[in-house]
């Protein structure tokens, strides 16, 4: 008997590129005509896209948003290595190749609850895709965290939806989020204006200690970031016992399973794993990983 | 009609070690897990290959290396997997049912840290619908067996003859490119009864971050896969088949194949098969594209049959005597 309930989610698609800007702070915006990954894709899932024919390998970046009905998908990256570096000399009308929707989304509580989402640097954009998607659902309250060491690629404006608990200098905040109606608040150790001086965990802090035990127990923590700040998300949500989602990442070939070569080592009821990044997660319990 | 029948009459149905294949591409061990993880893809298809090698197979599980488990690098790249896999008892019990057999043949890749830890793994795959059974005594990321055996031909043949002692399959050897002498390897391995050989496995490498001073990978080194090591291999399985050819031994051809084209470089070097692993990673939906590029080239040289290929290669003449260039 062959079990074949996994074959055909991942697609292929020759994705015309729309735009590919750079933003403030040195990182870009590609736009592309996607329509399978635009209609399929959840918040916390990947591509992985042919950037340079040169390059024996694809490179994966987190989705930003999507949009069913234009068909496109939007994909913030920092040019870092010679993949990326390529990328951002594609102009509209090219085409990118890319696999995708890969991986495990966020997966969110059938009841009502508190998200505290808590994004960094390059993970931010799968942050807010989850945002966009919860600000969609009455059932929940989310509240975000944002951290940079380069200036926000979005819009920014001072916060008018209130957070208690936060010290006053955190008055910033993404307009993306404010019109959604999530309260969110901006962090930076670069002495960005409006922004807390130090990290998403920090500001965490601050709320969920001012929190009413009852509402405290509703907020499950969704974070994606560099490494050492999913470690502190990590020990943040053990401090509270709070549930804690962590989207990782890790050197990437295959994308769909085959090479178990991006694995990160989980422990499950007692026994150390090693699961792969990119169709085991990215998204894990972060109590598994930390 | 049968698939099996119709691929009897393709232009690229080979037979290789008494299997009926429906086309020269072999998918390798180690680059599509337990054969089911690229099926995720649509468009992908096992009847696109002739077959696809399971992931290196131990007596027990095994976690593997710590990451980073692979970097690139120029045309290619590294890895250091180390045999992650849960161990054979549980591949035959749970994995091999979950397989269609219909669609390809499936091989499984045989490794162990001891002589008898390969024989242990082979026989419970003797016993099991597996089509063929690959000796990986190449495999250059684990500290004991793999590629210890593969550079010691006199190791490497008793490897296989113990294999081949508890087992009817077809018994296919990885050889190791990371030795003196390939083709003396193949010759022991040949007498030692290997049915067919695969050439080559990764050549060893290491990558280093100038920042941390420290290697990339977890395990320090690994193995180099990739565009880049394509001229290597060809001449391993050229320098093999000069071997193999005097037994009616068939090679998997394996090492940097891209496209078409590097894959008939392959056949005609003494390949009868033409493995496919680390370009899969930049295009899941490369084998179609091979498969249609070598039917092309087989019209456009007026081929019957892609094995017409296998060792059509022609050397170019000996070098001539130096010629003095006195005053």
């Amino acid at each position: 008997m062959s079990s074949t309930a996994h074959r055909d989610t991942l697609f292929v698609e020759q994705a015309p590129i729309i735009h590919n800007h750079r933003c403030p702070g040195g990182q870009y915006l590609l736009r592309l005509k996607a329509p399978i990954c635009a209609q399929k894709a959840q918040p916390g899932q990947f591509i992985h896209l042919q950037c340079d024919p040169h390059l024996p390998l694809r490179r994966p970046l987190s989705i930003l948003s999507t949009d069913a009905d234009a068909g496109v998908v939007d994909l913030l990256y920092l040019p870092v290595g010679q993949g990326t570096q390529t990328l951002t000399t594609r102009k509209a009308g090219e085409i990118l190749d890319l696999i995708g929707p890969i991986g495990q989304p966020f997966s969110l509580p059938a009841h009502a609850s508190r998200p505290l989402l808590l994004g960094g640097g390059v993970g931010i954009p799968p942050v807010l895709f989850l945002a966009a998607r919860l600000a969609a659902n009455a059932h929940h309250q989310p509240l975000a965290f944002l951290g940079s060491e380069l200036p926000f690629p979005f819009d920014t404006r001072k916060a008018a939806l209130d957070i208690p608990g936060l010290p006053t200098e955190a008055s910033d905040t993404l307009s993306c989020c404010e019109d959604w109606g999530i309260p969110t608040r901006l962090s930076s150790r670069a002495g960005l204006p409006g922004c807390f001086n130090g990290f998403v965990t920090e500001l965490a802090d601050h709320w969920l200690k001012q929190l009413a035990p009852a509402e405290r127990a509703k907020v499950t923590i969704y974070a994606c970031g560099p490494h050492p700040m999913l470690a502190a998300c990590a020990a943040l949500a053990k401090a509270y016992q709070l549930p804690c989602q962590v989207s990782l990442e890790e050197h990437m070939a295959c994308g769909v399973g085959g090479c178990a070569g991006c694995v990160v080592e989980t422990q499950q009821d007692g026994q150390p794993r090693m699961q792969r990044v990119c169709v085991d997660g990215p998204v894990f319990d972060a109590y598994q990983v930390f | 009609m049968t698939a099996e029948m119709l691929a009897h009459d393709d232009e690229l149905a080979i037979r290789f070690c008494g299997l009926s294949f429906a086309t020269p591409l072999v998918l390798l061990s180690g680059c599509v897990g337990f054969a089911e993880e690229y099926t995720r893809v649509a468009g992908f298809s096992h009847r696109q290959t002739g077959a696809v090698c399971l992931k290196g197979t131990t007596g027990q599980a095994r976690l593997g290396n710590p990451a980073h488990r692979i970097c690139e690098t120029p045309m290619g790249m590294l890895n250091a997997i180390g045999l992650q896999n849960p161990g054979v008892d549980y591949v035959v019990k749970h994995i091999l049912p979950t397989l269609d057999f219909s669609e390809t043949r499936f091989i499984a890749n045989v490794s162990g840290s001891t002589v008898e830890e390969y024989v242990e793994v082979t026989q419970r795959f003797e016993d099991s619908p597996i089509d063929a059974i690959e000796i990986n005594i190449s495999c250059p990321n684990v500290k004991q067996g793999g590629v210890a055996f593969g550079n010691d031909p006199a190791m490497a043949a008793r490897v296989v003859a113990a294999c081949r002692a508890v087992t009817q399959k077809p018994l296919i050897t990885k050889l190791s490119p990371n030795q003196t002498d390939i083709a003396h390897s193949a010759h022991c391995c040949i007498e030692a009864g290997t049915d067919g050989l695969s050439v080559m496995n990764t050549l060893m490498g290491m990558a280093i971050d100038a920042e941390t001073r420290r290697p990339v990978l977890g395990n320090n080194q690994g193995g180099l896969s990739g565009p880049a090591i394509k001229p290597v291999a060809l001449l391993k399985v050229h320098q093999v088949y000069q071997v193999a050819k005097r037994h009616n031994i068939p090679i998997i051809g394996q090492g940097g194949v891209s496209n078409a084209r590097d894959a008939l470089e392959f056949l005609i070097a003494g390949a009868s098969a033409v493995g496919i692993g680390t370009a899969l990673f930049y295009d899941p939906l490369i084998c179609a594209k091979i498969n249609d590029g070598i039917r092309d080239y087989l019209t456009r040289h007026q081929l019957r049959h892609v094995s017409e290929l296998t060792g059509s290669l022609t050397l170019n003449s000996p070098a001539r005597p130096p010629v003095s260039c006195g005053a």
